[in-house]
């Protein structure tokens, strides 16, 4: 597909966050994983090693670990505006189920689909906008609206 | 797939059918032996795998596991034809409230919410700020039909209708403050109604949406509708300044509610119908002389996109210029420019305040530059 059929939107932020305070946008996130498959293998070392780590690290988000028979170990991330996005964490070490977690947390839930353009303002001339009149002079003697041309 | 069949089967006059079935059929005895004498005929748990390869075998009988049927889900297709039936029929189910769904632990919720903001909430403030009075009523009707008395289940809740309260006439209040501060020459309407703007349901609830408060405010019906979301934030300014203030709160309700004006036009908030004659009395309340409209540029005039632009004299100097399609529009839109500079609500005027609270300095310091 051409990249004029696939979906896209601009760059911006969820509530301009940042501009006032930053509000980190994951707000909770469960780990689903099995106690006995060779897949969950890594999820249950992290969640021996780090999950502690990182819930006190990340007191704004809300950690659920959650056991059930499953062969697909995952991440359910939710975040503020309402995303929800799941990540597939099947044989993956420690330290990657680690590292997905980080980027998970600095995510911001938009969509990730393609950026029209990598940079963003809104007010997109101080100037004003360009249009054929510009830095040309005013019509020589100024006349009043007349009805005809009303 | 563990899918059963009931046959009743005729065993040859010296057939020993042993079924050995483990699971499921726990009652049935672990195993059945069948001694036939020809007449006899017996009900007996088979799967189709079995069937299909032919129940005279009898030593397939014992080395296949009976319990699992590796083939063709023929019936998947019916199934899933029924269900999308079902889906274009009833259309999706209704959506169900984030606590309805499993992962769910009120208390640690609120207190992420908390710490989330950067803010220090009485958590019990906190939670009474979530209890929409709409909800209380449900409940307690819930409760009549349940036929629960109401004495013994008491429903020791408070609602949030004081907070709200207190939350609301904080909010329009320090709102009305910084707007003040931060466009001096705009005129009281004009600040109302950018108030308004901020305080509607529509923004408030916009901002609450993406703040998770959807989740945690307790309301009759799901989702949530915009008017009782708004209520529940305003609570939660009320809670709010109960537990640390007015100050944090003031800094709470800058950086999130007055960030929404960020990329906002001054007539978008604030709708006036005639721009001419508010700028006409504008003028004469600064003794400045009346605005003279003069056609400065055309283009087009004959032609299906006619372009005019109208500028504004007053005293022959050129106090703002606007285009058009008509000239009527045009003269509209340079009133709506003029206005937009004597107020001070320019695209390129000077950013709002928004810097970190220990690098804040006072409002009017920054105005003045």
């Amino acid at each position: 597909m051409t990249s004029r059929g696939t979906p896209s939107r601009f760059l911006k932020s969820v509530l301009q966050n940042g501009v006032g305070r930053y509000v980190c946008q994951l707000k909770r996130v469960s780990i689903v994983f099995s106690k006995k498959a060779q897949s969950s293998l890594g999820v249950r070392d992290f969640i021996e090693e780090g999950v502690v780590d990182y819930a006190k690290k990340n007191p704004g988000t809300v950690v659920y670990v959650s056991p059930q028979a499953c062969n697909v170990p995952k991440i359910v991330a939710e975040y503020l505006n309402g995303n929800v996005r799941e990540e597939l964490v099947t044989s993956k070490t420690s330290q990657q189920i680690s590292e997905i977690l980080t980027k998970l947390t600095n995510q911001s839930g938009l969509d990730i689909i393609r950026l029209r353009k990598p940079f963003h303002t809104d007010s997109p001339s101080i100037q004003g906008q360009w249009h054929p009149f510009t830095n040309r002079p005013l019509l020589i003697d100024p006349k009043p609206p007349t009805a005809s041309t009303k | 797939m563990g899918r059963f069949v009931f046959v009743s089967m005729a065993t040859r006059a010296e057939s020993r059918l042993v079924v050995s079935c483990r699971t499921l059929l726990a009652a049935a005895p672990a195993r059945a032996a069948v001694r036939g004498e020809g007449k006899m005929a017996a009900g007996f748990l088979l799967n189709r795998g079995v069937l299909t390869l032919g129940i005279h075998s009898q030593r397939l009988c014992r080395s296949v596991p009976l319990l699992q049927v590796r083939e063709k889900k023929r019936w998947m297709k019916a199934y899933t034809f029924l269900m999308a039936k079902k889906l274009k029929l009833e259309g999706p189910p209704p959506p169900k409230p984030r606590w309805q769904q499993p992962n769910w632990d009120y208390h640690a919720e609120v207190q992420a919410f908390s710490v989330r903001l950067q803010e220090n909430f009485s958590l019990e403030l906190l939670k009474t700020a979530f209890i929409n009075p709409c909800y209380l009523r449900a409940e307690r009707e819930r409760r009549e039909q349940l036929g629960v008395d109401s004495e013994s289940t008491a429903l020791s809740l408070k609602d949030n209708v004081q907070l709200r309260n207190s939350g609301e006439r904080f909010a329009k209040s320090f709102l009305s403050d910084w707007c003040r501060a931060n466009f001096p020459r705009l005129p009281v309407v004009g600040v109302e109604s950018i108030v308004g703007n901020l305080t509607s349901a529509a923004t408030v609830s916009h901002v609450a949406r993406n703040l998770g408060v959807e989740d945690l405010s307790m309301s009759a019906d799901f989702p949530v509708p915009d008017e009782v979301l708004r209520s529940t934030f305003m609570a939660l300014i009320g809670a709010l300044k109960e537990s640390s203030g007015a100050e944090r709160t003031g800094f709470f309700l800058r950086d999130f509610l007055s960030t929404q004006l960020i990329g906002k036009d001054l007539f978008d908030l604030w709708t006036v119908v005639d721009p001419m004659g508010l700028l006409v009395e504008e003028l004469t309340e600064r003794k400045c002389p009346l605005p003279e409209p003069r056609l400065i540029r055309a283009a087009g005039a004959s032609t299906v996109l006619p372009l005019y632009f109208v500028g504004l004299y007053s005293d022959q100097k050129l106090l703002a210029q606007g285009p058009g399609e008509t000239l009527v529009g045009a003269e509209e839109e340079a009133a709506r420019v003029a206005l937009r500079k004597l107020y001070g609500f320019t695209e390129n005027r000077r950013p709002f305040d928004f810097s970190p609270q220990q690098l804040q300095q006072p409002l009017l310091q920054s105005v003045s530059n």
